[in-house]
């Protein structure tokens, strides 16, 4: 199977050991990557949707129309590209004269959108693809013992009617978690579970107000199922996480740091990849529960 | 966020500009007249939770009441996380996101936007990426990758494509940022 790989912003550039995961553990189960070269941003809420809806739609169709002309789905990592391809596609298939009026854009550059490529989000599509047993007998390393706290993030949940590996009850989500079960860990339910972890726009426009997001989230994390690793489905999510420890340290406000990793980290892990070039990025100290995963306690 | 209880403010409805509501249904909240202030976006809403005077509900009950300067005077709309959890809830089928998008659309056609969000624009424009990082080469090298992402970054062609479709938009009538002849920018995080 082959599928173009959507990188996106973040992970370019904020946390390319993410990209770099990606890369290695799609593969290591048998998906070809293609790299859809000339992509570009998704294009990101605070961007173009919040201009103009046939601009939004015309730089998404543009990067459908990638993918199309190489009959291939793409898979995404960022929550923020997912859901903004995802919800241009919607609209347009659902619009005919806003679809109209993207293509008559799009002529100009030679390029025409369809709407016969998806866009997938990599955990749900590898719980679809590959399935959780198939994974589970992939490993090279498992994580039995261990206890995660699952991220799953907003945009692979709603809204529901626009992704094509919708969970079946979207304010119970359950993918991440069987998927971290079929790496042996448990993965308990908390309650903030579902909460946002505040980053986009909300912390562009208000840190503390974002933060304080975290903290709910943190506490209910820490003080229902103490976990050794919080594991995201979305790049986003991963990078708030991963960063606003230490600002809640600094301020006093939490006494404790739980390592965060993205789910296709802990996937590339368990498969095999070399634990710099898939978490060296990590804010949080990694470190210790990679060596515990991978067996090096000397490390 | 100790001040619980909040000063009594008088509102003259009489004040309210009642074009508001056609401008945001034109400019994609079509279903803003179905809002029946039930608040059930509020209860699921990240923005309400993180103590923002402006969330979903409100935004739309200011709106209906055409009270266009205090979403304009107020960062609220700007930290909308986009997640959906209204669009999904709501019974009346309001997409209250597509309400709050619409408010952004009024806010920019009065040039009441942050300046992240020019950054953004200008970043999108100028590299193909909103958020870009111009150090990132030194860590994607670090970590066994091409200095450049496979994007419009290493594919001049396709940023010319990018930015033929921008000049075609909304955008380029406004005027908020440049958009002649592509220049690298400098960082820019959203």
């Amino acid at each position: 199977m082959k599928v173009g790989f959507f990188v996106g912003c973040n992970t370019a550039f904020n946390r390319p050991d993410l990209e770099q995961a990606v890369r290695f553990a799609l593969p290591a189960l048998g998906v070809e990557l293609d790299d859809l070269e000339g992509q570009s941003c998704c294009p990101t809420w605070g961007t173009l949707p919040s201009i103009d809806l046939v601009g939004w739609c015309a730089l998404g169709a543009r990067n459908f129309a990638l993918a199309e002309e190489k009959g291939l789905d793409m898979v995404t990592v960022c929550g923020s590209c997912y859901g903004s391809l995802a919800e241009s596609k919607h609209k347009m298939l659902h619009d005919p004269e806003l679809k109209a009026g993207v293509n008559a854009m799009l002529k100009e550059i030679g390029r025409e959108f369809k709407g016969t490529s998806n866009i997938r989000q990599a955990v749900n599509f590898l719980y679809k693809e590959a399935g959780p047993e198939k994974i589970g007998a992939a490993l090279r390393y498992r994580l039995d013992g261990l206890t995660v706290a699952v991220q799953p993030g907003c945009h692979s949940l709603w809204p529901s009617e626009v992704y094509v590996d919708p969970e079946e009850d979207s304010f119970h989500p359950a993918v991440l978690r069987e998927m971290c079960a079929a790496l042996g860990a448990s993965a308990p339910y908390y309650s903030r579970l579902t909460d946002c972890c505040g980053m986009g726009g909300m912390r562009s426009t208000d840190m503390e107000r974002s933060f304080k997001l975290v903290l709910t989230k943190l506490a209910s994390i820490k003080e229902e199922i103490d976990p050794d690793l919080i594991v995201t489905g979305c790049s986003s999510c991963l990078i708030q996480l991963d960063t606003a420890q230490a600002f809640l340290q600094k301020d006093r406000l939490i006494d404790y740091e739980i390592p965060v990793l993205h789910y296709m980290q802990l996937l590339a892990l368990c498969l095999g990849a070399d634990p710099q070039q898939i978490t060296g990025l990590a804010k949080t100290n990694v470190s210790r529960v990679v060596n515990r995963i991978r067996g090096d306690e000397n490390e | 966020m100790s001040n619980a209880i909040a000063e009594p403010q008088v509102i003259d409805l009489s004040l309210g500009e009642l074009d508001l509501v056609d401008e945001i249904k034109e400019l994609g909240g079509e279903e803003l007249l179905e809002c029946i202030q039930c608040a059930k976006c509020a209860a699921v809403c990240p923005m309400a939770l993180a103590g923002f005077p402006f969330f979903n509900k409100r935004v739309i009950q200011a709106i209906l009441i055409g009270s266009r300067e205090t979403l304009l005077d107020d960062s609220s709309i700007w930290a909308c996380q986009s997640c959906n959890r209204c669009t999904e809830i709501c019974p009346r089928q309001v997409r209250p996101f597509e309400i709050i998008l619409a408010m952004r659309r009024v806010a920019v056609r009065e040039f009441a936007l942050p300046t992240l969000t020019t950054d953004g624009l200008k970043s999108l424009f100028d590299v193909g990426h909103a958020v870009y990082l111009k150090e990132a080469g030194k860590s994607r090298k670090k970590v066994g990758l091409p200095e450049k992402p496979p994007s419009t970054l290493a594919h001049p062609q396709a940023l010319r494509e990018l930015q033929a479709i921008m000049r075609k938009t909304a955008l380029a009538e406004l005027g908020i940022i440049p958009m002649g002849e592509a220049e690298v920018a400098g960082s820019c995080e959203v």
